[in-house]
């Protein structure tokens, strides 16, 4: 044998996956086609928070005021496409570069190249044919074709394109309701376009607990963004033009952000089971194949790159004999919206579908004295609870570090605290964490600043 | 109001029991004090009495079933209050009902000391999450988990965690109030248990009494420093003694065994040195040193060793101790004694030369600080003067908490033993 193990795929969960089968002793060799860090460290998560980071300086620029800034003639304050685009791609050659170190330094080979799977243990990668005991699959998504001829396909382009263009659309036509959909449609707005939402699901984000779909759609009203079914709508491609009755879109950009599809391995001779177009995987995340393990996007399990990483170390502590428990009960949802969005546990739809007994108690950002004092009053903390134990079901945070606090409901439902632990647990004053000890404290019927 | 009256937790670290019999059935009245079921715990088979007057409305579990402490036994339809919904009382408040009016066993148990027959593992009690004191350490388990288990009655400690690092989580508590959990038995890297019924092996279920003997032990050799001295004391004269007293007595059709005699020359012994007479609480940093002379007896039976308790044997003659270990003996092999019964011993003496042993390594009935062990009495050479002759022996062999007993104290003690026991006629001056 070559290698102990062969990771295809080079993005949050094959690198992760390959890091850790390095410190583990194992000869492993990563395999990446394009670019270290995958889909969401160069097209994806980072680029898109460094946009969004820049839109939020705007509009913050555009409040100062307010906060007793001076000197700002809001009129002349503007967005530079090209700054921030470039800004986030130097973020990306750091991060990059990152991770190329954190492989080589746990004795990682990697090698750039389309990796073909000859055999359950073999890959032949740039006309070489290599043995592995095991390999990883971690070979991620695209977005997939949206169906029916409407667009040519030219002018549909994924958001990795987006980062290319020399200047900012300024009517641009996003595709999806999703995460991703959501964040770019804000940023849009944001920095002065007009984007248009085109959705294909009855709610947004329709993974998530109803009241983020709601919260979501009076954020996206909010800010402007308009928001048209995909089936109510007539398009001229031609024209670049979308229309429903007598209202009518022209776009300048297409950016699909729907839903993706697995970006399967070429195999030859065998062929790996699929569900629902995504490798079928087992319990301890092996394909029908048991030397071949498949993490991330490709096996559909998730669409967020901290599940990845989660599944590319599940796998390599499996093929190395330590059993461990997959999934992780608490997997966060994040929104970067404007202010962010998360979640984490069950959503009300699941436990109103599972039939669990719960109850919910919410508390207002508008009540918390940090929020105020930071002119970011537009949010809440909800708690869904079981009403007998009081242990916490799922939690919701609509916050300007929504994303960051959530970690705090991560650990309280991973290690099934009450609400009665949190409503104990010492919040620092003033941060917006409070609204997460206020909210446990209305649940034991014990409210203080209510 | 009706009452739910739930299998109590009766302390001594039992979490289980097996019903034997019902005492009552539906619509039958009951009083308080009044038996409802018959149940073989760890330790006895012992019958539950009534907390309450009232009507049985409902009965819960056959006979043979296996329930655990907080399980409900039967609901009653209390006398003289309006039938309202069932209090679900929780198993404190209940447990302070049962106290309160100290009912048969199940109140002198709750309020029993520790020192009772080789007391079970402290864990049960330790790990009680409704606040009993004695709190010290906290087996892993997630605050759900800790929550379920004080509302269903489960002992969490009994519980074997499937969560990171052993942590008890809720399903861990589900699946133990489902009777589905199994505690498993911690496999030792490269123990082979073989598996499945093969010709070469029969597979036993472990009997409560064996279970609660096996954690007892353990718990001995892992808390006690363990210490043997071994000593053989000429008994010409008790065995003389003996014969004398057994010849007065055959008109009466009684007779004393060995047994009594070395009672008395113990006790007498332990008021000299009250170390050996004490037991050590870590947790306070104090050892507990007792007045009263509680011997606990090993006795052998059908279903394994039961350890019953001989009361105040420094205020008893040699008859009443005889009559009373014949008592003790007898309720042991009819498996009739009562928790009371094993609970109080301050010192133990195990009698295998009864059955023809000589020396042996006794392990102490944690947590007494010493136990003796004595052989069988054999015709050996002696020497007396500068001349052989032939003697009888008596080999003893005293286990001590070297935690508390230091090995002068020990050999001195001993020493005192043999002396009661080569000159008996002393033990009329103490």
């Amino acid at each position: 044998m070559n290698y102990d193990v062969i990771v295809i795929g080079g993005g949050p969960a094959g690198y992760v996956a390959a890091i850790r089968s390095g410190q583990l002793g194992h000869k492993t060799l990563l395999l990446e086609k394009d670019k270290l860090g995958g889909m969401c460290l160069n097209w994806g998560c980072i680029p898109s928070k460094a946009l969004l980071e820049s839109a939020k300086k705007l509009v913050e620029v555009q409040r100062a005021e307010e906060f007793g800034v001076t000197g700002i003639d809001v009129d002349k304050v503007g967005f530079d496409w090209t700054k921030a685009a470039s800004r986030a791609e130097r973020l990306v050659k750091r991060l990059s570069k990152g991770v190329e170190s954190l492989l080589k330094k746990n004795g990682v080979e990697t090698e750039i190249g389309k990796a073909v799977l000859n055999s359950p243990n073999e890959v032949l990668v740039n006309n070489r044919l290599l043995t592995t005991r095991f390999v990883i699959l971690a070979t991620g998504s695209l977005p997939m074709p949206i169906e029916g001829d409407v667009f040519s396909v030219k002018d549909l382009y994924p958001f990795k394109e987006l980062l290319k263009q020399k200047s900012l659309p300024k009517r641009p036509l996003i595709l999806g309701d999703g995460p991703s959909a959501i964040e770019m449609a804000q940023f849009f707005s944001m920095v002065n376009a007009q984007p248009l939402l085109v959705t294909f699901s009855e709610r947004l984000v329709s993974m998530a607990d109803p009241y983020i779909s709601e919260v979501i759609g009076r954020q996206l009203q909010k800010s402007r963004v308009m928001v048209k079914a995909f089936s109510d709508l007539a398009w001229n491609n031609a024209k670049r033009l979308v229309h429903h009755d007598n209202w009518n879109f022209e776009y300048d950009a297409l950016i699909n952000l729907a839903d993706r599809q697995a970006v399967l391995p070429e195999t030859k001779g065998f062929s790996l089971d699929l569900h629902q177009g995504f490798l079928q995987t087992n319990e301890h995340l092996q394909t029908s194949q048991k030397t071949i393990y498949a993490v991330g996007d490709v096996n559909g399990l998730s669409i967020f790159a901290h599940a990845a990483s989660a599944q590319g170390l599940f796998a390599v502590n499996h093929l190395s004999g330590v059993q461990g428990l997959y999934p992780p009960k608490a997997i966060p949802l994040n929104l970067y919206t404007y202010p962010e969005i998360a979640q984490v546990g069950y959503g009300e739809h699941q436990l109103k579908k599972l039939g669990i007994e719960y109850k919910t108690a919410d508390f207002p950002l508008s009540a918390n004295g940090k929020a105020m004092a930071e002119g970011q009053v537009d949010g809440t903390v909800r708690i869904h609870y079981e009403p007998r134990y009081g242990e916490i079901l799922g939690v919701i945070i609509v916050a300007p570090q929504a994303t960051d606090m959530i970690a705090e409901a991560v650990s309280l439902i991973e290690l099934e605290a009450t609400v009665a632990d949190v409503a104990r647990m010492v919040h620092a004053h003033p941060t917006i964490s409070e609204v997460m000890m206020e909210a446990a404290f209305i649940a034991i019927d014990a409210p203080i600043h209510r | 109001m009706n009452y739910i009256f739930k299998f109590p937790d009766i302390g001594e670290g039992i979490h289980e029991g097996r019903i034997v019999k019902w005492y009552v059935n539906k619509g039958q009245s009951i009083r308080s004090g009044d038996p409802v079921v018959k149940m073989e715990t760890d330790k006895v088979v012992t019958d539950i009495p009534s907390p309450r007057d009232g009507t049985i409305v409902s009965r819960h579990g056959s006979e043979g079933e296996l329930v655990n402490v907080g399980d409900a036994l039967v609901e009653i339809a209390l006398l003289g209050e309006s039938e309202q919904t069932a209090s679900s009382e929780t198993k404190a408040s209940h447990v302070a009902i049962v106290e309160e009016k100290g009912f048969g066993v199940v109140g002198k148990l709750e309020v029993a000391g520790d020192s009772a027959y080789l007391p079970v593992s402290e864990e049960g009690r330790l790990i009680r999450s409704d606040g009993v004191a004695g709190l010290k350490k906290k087996v892993l388990a997630t605050p759900t988990a800790r929550a379920m288990a004080k509302d269903m009655g489960v002992d969490i400690n009994a519980i074997s965690g499937s969560g990171p690092a052993g942590r008890v989580v809720k399903n861990d508590i589900l699946r133990a109030v489902d009777g589905s959990s199994k505690i498993p038995i911690p496999k030792s890297a490269g123990e082979q248990l073989p598996e499945l019924e093969s010709p070469a092996v029969t597979l036993e279920p472990l009997t409560q009494i064996r279970k609660t003997i096996a954690r007892n032990m353990i718990r001995s050799k892992q808390s006690a420093a363990h210490m043997t001295v071994f000593e053989q004391v000429e008994v010409d004269r008790l065995v003389d003694l003996r014969k004398r007293l057994n010849d007065k007595l055959s008109e009466k059709e009684m007779r004393l065994t060995y047994l009594p005699f070395i009672l008395k020359a113990v006790g007498a012994a332990l008021t000299q040195y009250p170390r050996l007479n004490s037991q050590m609480d870590m947790e306070k940093e104090q050892l507990i040193i007792h007045h009263d002379v509680h011997i606990s007896i090993a006795i052998d039976t059908p279903d394994g060793l039961m350890v019953p308790v001989v009361r105040d044997v420094n205020r008893k003659g040699l008859l009443a101790l005889a009559s009373e270990m014949a008592v003790l003996a007898h309720k042991a092999q009819l498996r009739t004694l009562q928790l009371a019964d094993f609970q109080g011993g301050t010192f133990t003496v195990t009698n295998y030369g009864a059955i023809g042993g000589t020396y042996g390594v006794p392990v102490i009935n944690y947590p007494q600080a010493a136990i003796l062990g004595i052989g069988r009495i054999m015709k050996s050479p002696v020497v007396r003067g500068d001349q052989l002759a032939i003697g009888y022996l008596m080999p003893l062999s005293l286990s001590v908490d070297h935690r508390i007993v230091d090995g002068a104290e020990s050999a001195r003690f001993i020493r005192r033993v043999m002396d009661f026991l080569s000159e008996p006629d002393s033990l009329l001056l103490v």
